[in-house]
């Protein structure tokens, strides 16, 4: 896509970098009007991500690697900044790595939110990340062979599955404190969710002195299937199954992206439905973890009113798009079905509904005095450690920065209709609870704006042209935070590649620094304020440094010993 | 606390009779799709578009026969094989319940024949998709007379058409009928 020069947003980021780093800009690529790519110098990689990130306002919102030997002969790294302070955009830095000696140097020393997605370049591509302080494997599991790297486009196929190279479990799980501390190990995992995790926490006594986690236990391999077997147009049903709750906004950001990369002007009809349905997910995603919220201050009776009330979004879902979950709505250039007035006046209905049963149900759970005695202080995510690890969505806010996609990128439906964006400055799990019941009621809000004035036309676009190795960001405030994913067409009707990355991905890192500090009854309690997938990590090993003991305690005895505090399975 | 019992009170009972009582879901729903052989043509346009894979063809070129299989395993229930398909043969239907005792209930299949090339003798597409083509033609316009004229076009495979071209270049003219005779 071409885009005249008035009209490029941000092109003064690319003018002071030019200034400020005269030899290190090799060429600059504009996407769409906001959406700029700047090719620099690998060696300057590291000072103008860090120029960026700390001094022009950005945050890290992905970075991936990309096998682009077939196209100009080297591999490629990416680091997408958003810009959030002043004029908003995003810019893309990307440097082309040498494919012989497949190092570059590591950003990670000075934008620490780099840390996950270098070791993912490290474990997908093979390439090596120079000074990366943290040199474990993170996507690939121990027991994978050494020089097998899957999303090299020469290793394998996407069935191939290799044979485990070892029996024991290998990784290192990290812990800074210095006296004696006791090991708490919470999974490995539980599959009946979609990622299971692995927790260790190093306590003396009852304090958590440090914690240290592994992911990435059931690692789907989505964006090798999407590259190899699917079409293009068939990977938005991919991206609807990213997540069990969120997947609408991960196939929204996916069609995104190739609409962006391929210059498709979606219809506003269509935009506006799709911010509709953004906003249906955010609706029954909120309930579920007010009612988780509910749950972990064993507050029970207010879990189960909670689940009942959502019931009511769940048909929301269904009457709108005739699936309570993974809606299959989107494709490339628009959306499969149109809103008519019988379904419009039956939101509405349902809309009003829950907007009175929530109100009292939020009453009651904040005149319930467990809560605030639970939560509150509790979880503290640092605001220096939110600015150097980019979280995002409730987490992220609910520390006193102002980042929502919706408002900071506006994408679909929320040009037409803004939405406010809403803060807390405790920093705490109380915050982050408090943060999703506002929000809950802005989409509610929302929804009745949207509903009422849904512009008229189509609902599709057709007939656009394929157009081979374009390539661009797609973006939606999903209600975790954002989901940012990344695609370039291939030449054969596929993708060259597909990066999709969910929001949780980016909340997992400051987590550590949330749990130091806290007692072990309050650790499940603040890893469900990230709202992750939620990863059923049904064990938890404990291991006493003072005393050089280990004990594994079922899941369900932490959890029970964080809603009663009572008879401490540490003991 | 009062509130609380209250709004317990006020909720009555939530639990559903279901499976006891049948569960109505909404006017949309996309369940399990429902094949008719009897309208299908075997074109495969429901087995390009399944991004599933759930839907696929095979041809046994030895029997003369295509078939058409569904497994339900696979399936996403996206609705795309509705969409595409020309002659409503599939359709997404209410059902929800897709638990089987016996793993091979989950598979659907349909047979269809295969039409031979009046050329060389070599199947080349399902019977039902070369007859429906003559249907379409005189759903155009086309005199039954005029369809029979071309009879052997119908049924010849692309690669006999393709030797057949050069000579038969001045009956090209019947595509004519198609754009509504504008010449």
């Amino acid at each position: 896509m071409s885009v005249s020069a008035e009209t490029k947003i941000g092109r003064h980021y690319i003018e002071a970098l030019r200034q400020r780093f005269p030899a290190a800009v090799l060429q600059e690529e504009w996407q769409t009007k906001d959406q700029v790519t700047v090719t620099v110098k690998l060696n300057s990689l590291p000072e103008v991500v860090e120029w960026l990130y700390y001094d022009q306002g950005g945050w890290i919102s992905v970075l991936f690697g990309n096998d682009e030997r077939s196209i100009h002969g080297n591999f490629a790294v990416y680091y997408v900044l958003s810009m959030e302070a002043g004029v908003k955009c995003y810019v893309v830095v990307r440097a082309e790595v040498d494919a012989r000696t497949g190092e570059f140097p590591s950003v990670t020393p000075k934008v620490a939110a780099c840390v996950w997605g270098e070791r993912e370049i490290r474990d997908m591509y093979g390439l090596k990340p120079v000074g990366l302080p943290d040199e474990r494997r993170l996507v690939l599991p121990d027991d994978w062979p050494d020089n097998l790297h899957p999303l090299r486009k020469d290793t394998m196929d996407y069935r191939v599955r290799p044979e485990p190279t070892s029996d024991v479990e290998n990784y290192k799980f990290v812990c800074d404190a210095t006296g004696e501390t006791r090991e708490v190990p919470l999974g490995p995992l539980h599959i009946t969710s979609d990622e299971p995790g692995h927790f260790r926490l190093f306590v003396d006594g009852e304090d958590i002195v440090d914690a240290d986690y592994r992911m990435f236990y059931v690692h789907r391999g989505m964006e090798k299937v999407a590259e190899t077997r699917m079409g293009y147009d068939e990977v938005p049903f991919l991206a609807d199954r990213v997540c069990g709750i969120c997947g609408f906004a991960h196939s929204v950001a996916y069609t995104t992206s190739v609409e962006n990369a391929l210059g498709i002007v979606v219809p506003e009809r269509a935009q506006v439905i799709r911010s509709i349905f953004l906003e249906v997910e955010r609706l029954h995603s909120h309930l579920l973890n007010l009612g988780l919220a509910c749950h972990f201050v064993g507050f029970d009776t207010g879990f189960m009113q909670f689940f009942r009330v959502r019931e009511k979004s769940m048909t929301l879902a269904e009457l709108l798009t005739g699936a309570r979950k993974t809606y299959g709505m989107n494709l490339i250039g628009g959306i499969r079905r149109d809103i008519q007035k019988a379904e419009r006046l039956a939101t509405l209905k349902l809309v009003g509904e829950l907007k009175k049963e929530v109100t009292e149900l939020v009453e009651m759970l904040l005149e319930t005095p467990n809560l605030a005695q639970r939560t509150s202080g509790i979880g503290l995510l640092d605001r220096k450690i939110a600015r150097d690890y980019s979280p995002v969505g409730p987490h992220v806010r609910a520390s006193g920065f102002a980042r929502d996609t919706r408002a900071d990128h506006p994408f679909c439906g929320y040009k037409l209709f803004p939405m406010p964006v809403r803060t807390k400055d405790t920093c705490d799990v109380l915050g982050r609870v408090l943060n999703r019941v506002e929000e809950f009621f802005d989409s509610i809000d929302f929804l009745e704006r949207a509903i009422a004035g849904m512009p008229n036309g189509p609902i599709l676009v057709e007939g656009f042209k394929y157009t081979p190795h374009k390539f661009a960001l797609g973006f939606t405030e999903a209600p975790r935070g954002e989901d940012i994913h990344w695609s370039m067409l291939g030449d054969n009707q596929k993708l060259y590649r597909w990066r999709a990355r969910a929001s949780t991905y980016a909340n997992w890192p400051p987590l550590r620094y949330m749990l130091r500090g806290n007692t072990v009854s309050d650790a499940p309690l603040i890893v469900a304020s990230i709202d992750p997938c939620y990863s059923c990590t049904d064990r938890v090993t404990m291991i006493d440094v003072r005393k050089g003991k280990s004990t594994t305690v079922p899941y369900s005895e932490i959890e029970r010993y964080g809603r009663e505090r009572k008879d401490s399975p540490l003991k | 606390m009062l509130k609380l019992f209250k709004t317990i009170l006020k909720a009555g009972e939530a639990t559903l009779k279901y499976p006891f009582a049948p569960l109505p879901v909404c006017d949309n729903f996309r369940g399990k799709p429902e094949h008719q052989p009897e309208q299908c043509i075997a074109c495969a346009a429901c087995a390009v578009a399944c991004p599933a894979n759930a839907l696929t063809m095979s041809t046994d070129a030895e029997a003369g026969t295509i078939t058409w299989s569904f497994f339900v395993g696979r399936c996403i229930f996206c609705g795309r094989c509705e969409e595409v398909c020309p002659t409503k043969a599939i359709v997404l239907s209410p059902e929800f319940e897709l638990a089987v005792a016996n793993a091979a209930d989950m598979y659907q299949h349909a047979t269809f024949k295969l039409a031979q090339c009046s050329e060389c003798g070599e199947y080349f597409a399902p019977k039902k998709e070369v007859e429906y083509t003559a249907d379409l033609l005189k759903q155009a316009g086309m005199t039954a007379e005029a369809v029979e004229s071309i009879d052997h076009l119908l049924h010849t495979c692309t690669d006999c058409k393709r030797k057949q071209n050069v000579p038969e270049a001045h009956q090209v003219e019947f595509t004519r009928y198609l754009k509504g005779n504008e010449a």
